[in-house]
């Protein structure tokens, strides 16, 4: 009996303690990825993420007056875990960051029931940009398609593609395929012959047999659609096989400074399409000094914090934050829910002179979206392996939304026929 | 079709030889590697009939051990006697706080035991070490970095020289393995226990000892496998997945066969790699390498169910 009624006080105190904790502020999840073999791109992005919250929290007391309660749930890239996390973190959850594609497709049509915003910046699936199909799913500020469309003009901008022969060596994964219908498209249209090449999740580490292929089947470039160890894995392969490195580019997340410092000088020339950069002199790094470096709040280093990854997770948690300020204004109260961020990330309006009065100039191209456009569509910058760090190569390059608005629409169309009684915002008239 | 499948693949390999040389040169490298793990599994399960699950996290274990103290401070050849002494170290401990406590229990116990060391030494790892991907310490090892370019039939063949130092130090681990197994009186002992764990224990063989002794060599093959490995694309969590490329090779050679888990290394290794540039990639799409070693054992098993090497065993019902 009394061992009941202590099991009983027990769980009356975690209740009240998980309330209490609830209760200090915003709940916004984040299905992170610390562990397991993707771990080498996660830490960076997660880092840079939960640094920008607690710099918000630390400095301005949260956002309009209320603090950010910024959970990570960890799923080491499993969409099975993801599921979990998501399922175990909604009943509170203003926002859901599920950090993969896979986990994105698996959570997306649970979100339209739940009524949450699935905010997956630079992932998942490339039509959830037509924000009256996927009314709560958001992959701001590009797309996978933007992305490949704007390697593809970079190179074009090289010299004409007809006749070319790409090479697109991508994760077998979700994430990995998710280029591929507009890859073919813009093959057919620009006379390009497209090669994908596969990288199973378990040989990652083990590339030869596809960089065999890459040097029997001698393309003019390869694009890679990398993540976590395989881009080491290609990268080191690439150097082995003496492919250009000129001629090798990859998505924004096989831009580490981490993998190719695993080559160092070898992979002079690389490069990667990408929508943030990191900016030591913005006003917000010397923040995170003051009030998360100093007082030992952050699980980064100074050498992770000036790269490309950790400044991106602080782009990406600064675009949730300006989701949830501009919610509150359009609500009129800091407890918003999340119908109300919704609201906000779909008012974005991110211009440099906003850019500026967060400290962050340099960091993201400017963008905007709708109700109708839940992407933004920012456009990228190329950058560039010197030997030793990134450097940005191009001035900023806008997708070709003409190529991709039309493919973006089928895609969305068919998922819902798919998927039906799928709801549709209506009430979006842009 | 048929042209495609019989005749067309031959004709490539004639065609370019050299292009044929490199494939199979990687595939020897990937084989002697898979060897590598997969004799770490046979020696545990020969001496105690466990199948040890952790062998593919004591490889993440010890590299990631070799390359953290290394960046303390301490010199590379001292520490790989300091990863060599955590690795006896986790050794002992394996024995005395989960192997001893149930020596008599059925099998698959021991088995689920070593699932919980797996998850332990993930989980430790990630604490200890962090889950970034690191960069092995190749070049203080001493390991040559270069390449060599040759020119057979006025082709090209690329071997790098960190493979092939990795293909020398696996091929004299296994000689040494080999000489300790069959020449000394531990690794006699070693074998009798795996004939005959009552027999052995009556003429006076330690069984902790024997216990300790297995897996500290299988930390030295997870050593040695780790820094060849990690010296072609680094040290992460992500080389853990390659230990299950032993199990086809086991399931070829067969448990308990040193020999077959050399010979199904070897072999799987080379007609991997030459099945996904040969057949995988023109017919198939490519990516055959995650299932064609499986379905080659399973081929094999469905005539050896005992594997290539393995010994066939009658049980009375």
């Amino acid at each position: 009996m009394i061992t009941l009624k202590r099991l009983g006080t027990a769980v009356a105190m975690t209740a009240l303690l998980a309330t209490g904790a609830l209760a200090e502020g915003l709940y916004a999840p984040n299905l992170a990825y610390r562990t397991g073999p993707f771990a080498a791109t996660g830490i960076p992005l997660m880092n840079g993420q939960k640094d920008y919250m607690e710099l918000l929290n630390a400095r301005d007391g949260g956002i309009g007056g209320i603090l950010i309660d910024f959970d990570e749930c960890e799923t080491g890239y499993s969409t099975e875990k993801g599921v979990e996390c998501y399922e175990k973190t909604k009943g509170q959850a203003i926002v859901t960051q599920p950090w993969s594609t896979g986990i994105t497709l698996q959570v997306l049509p649970k979100t339209n029931v739940d009524q949450i915003p699935i905010l997956a910046p630079g992932y998942g699936f490339s039509p959830m940009a037509d924000g009256k199909v996927f009314q709560w799913a958001f992959n701001i500020p590009l797309s996978y398609w933007d992305g490949a469309s704007i390697l593809l003009k970079y190179l074009e901008e090289q010299g004409d593609l007809s006749g070319k022969k790409i090479a697109f060596l991508h994760l077998d994964h979700p994430f990995g395929k998710e280029p591929l219908p507009f890859m073919e498209q813009e093959a057919e249209k620009k006379g390009f012959e497209l090669l994908p090449i596969p990288v199973g999740l378990k040989e990652m580490q083990n590339q030869s047999a596809q960089w065999l292929q890459i040097r029997r089947e001698r393309p003019d470039y390869v694009i890679m659609w990398g993540w976590g160890a395989m881009n080491a894995g290609a990268i080191t392969e690439a150097v082995k096989t003496k492919f250009p490195m000129e001629n090798m580019l990859g998505v924004w997340w096989a831009g580490h400074d981490a993998d190719l410092k695993l080559v160092g000088e070898d992979g002079r020339g690389y490069k990667s399409v990408s929508w943030s950069f990191p900016n030591p002199d913005a006003p917000i790094m010397a923040d995170l000094k003051t009030h998360v470096v100093d007082p030992g709040k952050t699980q980064s280093d100074a050498e992770e914090m000036s790269g490309v990854f950790y400044s991106r997770g602080l782009v990406i948690s600064m675009i949730l934050g300006e989701g949830i300020r501009v919610a509150q204004e359009h609500a009129g109260t800091p407890e918003i829910t999340p119908a109300d961020l919704r609201w906000g990330l779909e008012n974005l309006d991110i211009t440099e002179a906003r850019l500026e009065e967060l400290g962050m100039t340099g960091m993201v191209p400017p963008f905007k979206t709708s109700c109708a456009n839940h992407t933004g569509h920012s456009g990228g910058w190329i950058l560039e392996w010197d030997g030793a760090k990134f450097v940005k190569a191009t001035n900023l390059i806008m997708p070709d939304a003409e190529a991709i608005a039309p493919l973006e629409a089928q895609a969305a169309k068919d998922y819902a026929e798919a998927n039906a009684p799928w709801p549709a915002n209506d009430a979006c008239q842009m | 079709m048929l042209n495609d499948i019989f005749i067309k693949p031959f004709a490539d390999m004639a065609a370019a030889p050299d292009f044929l040389l490199q494939v199979l040169w990687e595939g020897l490298v990937s084989g002697i590697l898979y060897a590598l793990i997969a004799l770490g599994f046979v020696l545990i399960y020969r001496s105690s009939r466990i199948f040890n699950f952790a062998q593919g996290i004591m490889v993440v274990f010890a590299a990631l051990t070799l390359v953290g103290l290394h960046a303390l401070g301490i010199p590379a050849w001292i520490s790989v006697a300091l990863t060599l002494a955590v690795m006896f170290a986790l050794a002992v401990t394996i024995e005395r706080v989960v192997l001893r406590p149930l020596v008599g229990q059925p099998d698959i116990i021991l088995f689920m035991a070593t699932i919980g060391i797996t998850l332990f030494l993930i989980g430790g790892g990630e604490i200890i070490f962090g889950g970034e991907n690191k960069v092995m310490i190749t070049e203080e090892l001493g390991i040559p970095t270069g390449s060599v370019l040759l020119e057979p039939w006025g082709g090209l063949l690329i071997l790098e020289q960190k493979d092939i130092t990795a293909v020398l130090v696996a091929a004299a681990l296994v000689v040494a393995l080999l000489v300790f197994l069959n020449r000394t009186r531990m690794g006699r002992a070693i074998r009798a226990l795996g004939d005959d764990h009552q027999a052995a224990l009556s003429v006076g063989i330690s069984l902790q000892t024997v216990w300790v002794l297995v897996w500290f060599i299988a930390g030295i093959i997870a050593l040695v496998t780790g820094i060849a490995w990690g010296a072609r694309a680094g040290v992460s969590f992500a080389l853990e997945v390659i230990a299950y490329k032993a199990l086809p090779v086991l399931m070829l050679g067969g448990l308990e066969s040193i020999t077959g888990a050399i010979i199904g290394g070897l072999m799987i290794g080379m007609l991997e790699k030459l099945f996904e540039i040969y057949w995988g990639q023109p017919l198939l799409g490519g990516n055959t390498e995650t299932w064609f070693a499986f379905v080659l054992a399973l081929v094999v098993l469905l005539f050896r169910p005992q594997g290539l090497f393995g010994e066939r065993i009658i049980e009375r019902v």
